[in-house]
């Protein structure tokens, strides 16, 4: 079991709804909370992660900050298109400190996972870090 | 709002532009899109919501706001149409027609309307009194409506769609805040680990 959603393991940001260079998406996959991609404005917000191959995953942890529903939707296609729902949360406000949340997932196949932020507490959100524990499908 | 990557054009500002109708909202919003060349003297009525984009300039930096404008009915009978776009606006802008009194009296009850949406959180926002062109007809002073704005935490202006005169400051305004908003809110997100 690895973090397969970990930049250095290969995994990559191929969509993002807000790209503010100082800011970019790649800072939710570096393994790092002190880093992170912020929105620029306007909802729904998201973020599309494409792994190095086909994933079985069991659990996402992500680290956030003035998140208000947040659905997480996995595709197993080559392409990232045909999305289907994985979870839904609203989650509550946390002054000054982030918003931690862990989902188990029941061993769901997939090649990439999209993080869609539909409405936040505030004008802006963050996200420092997104953790995907898996495997790879051999085969 | 999706952009390819790498094409990000900068802070996303959902302007709500609100006021009576014939006060003059879409002919601001007309005049400030088209780099102050269009204004139409014939009363074209909104029936739903118009949306405009612009991008706009930060002075002294190279940042850049895109502004999404959304400009909508001011007729009652279209408000609950209206009323399904009012989701998250990130400014506010209130106008009003100085030679009205109904006109000026609506304005709380527009503001009131946007603001309901999300009272927590904070929303820039300012008061727009057109029609300064029609001075003989003119019946709400500089005084009453900068009172308003005041009482009310906003930020007032007065132009003429009409002469293209003084129409996008306003603008300029409400997308500095709101560009303001965003560096103020990452320095929060930089102290959170
Ligand atoms: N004299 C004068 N007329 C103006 C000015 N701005 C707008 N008008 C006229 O006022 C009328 C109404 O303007 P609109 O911009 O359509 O008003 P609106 O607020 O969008 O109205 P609704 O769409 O019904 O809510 C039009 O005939 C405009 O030409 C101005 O600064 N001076
Ligand atoms: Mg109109």
């Amino acid at each position: 079991m690895f973090d397969v959603a970990l930049k250095s393991a290969g995994a990559s940001v191929v969509l993002a709804s807000s790209s503010d260079e100082k800011y970019p998406p790649e800072n939710i996959i570096d393994g790092n909370s002190d880093t992170f991609w912020s929105s620029t404005g306007l909802f729904p917000q998201e973020v599309v992660i494409t792994y190095t191959s086909m994933m079985r995953m069991s659990r996402i942890e992500i680290a956030c900050y003035n998140v208000k529903n947040v659905m997480f939707q996995y595709s197993k296609d080559i392409e990232p298109l045909n999305f289907q729902d994985l979870f839904e949360k609203e989650l509550d406000s946390t002054d000054g400190q982030l918003q931690l949340e862990e989902f188990p997932v029941n061993n769901v196949e997939a090649q990439h996972l999209r993080v869609v932020i539909e409405s936040g507490h505030d004008h802006f959100v963050s996200i420092h870090k997104l953790t995907v524990n898996g495997t790879a499908i051999h085969g | 709002m999706r952009h390819p990557k790498g094409e990000w054009p900068g802070v996303n500002t959902l302007l709500r532009a609100v006021g009576d109708s014939t006060v003059g909202k879409s002919s601001i919003c007309q005049v400030f899109h088209s780099d102050n060349s269009h204004f139409s003297k014939n009363y074209t009525m909104t029936t739903g919501v118009e949306l405009l984009v612009k991008l706009v300039n930060i002075p002294d930096s190279k940042d850049k706001v895109e502004l999404y404008m959304f400009d909508s009915a001011g007729k009652e009978i279209f408000s609950e149409l209206v009323q399904k776009f009012w989701e998250q606006p990130s400014v506010v802008m209130v106008v009003y027609d100085v030679t009205s009194e109904v006109s000026f009296s609506s304005c709380a009850k527009w503001l009131e309307r946007v603001r309901c949406q999300k009272p927590e959180t904070k929303l820039p926002g300012v008061v727009v009194a057109n029609k300064t062109d029609l001075d003989e007809r003119r019946i709400i002073s500089p005084k009453a409506g900068m009172e308003f704005a005041e009482s009310n935490g906003l930020k007032y202006f007065e132009c003429s769609a009409k002469e293209m005169q003084n129409v996008d400051a306003a603008f300029y305004y409400l997308a500095n805040e709101f560009y303001k908003l965003y560096q103020e809110k990452v320095e929060i997100f930089k102290t959170m680990s």
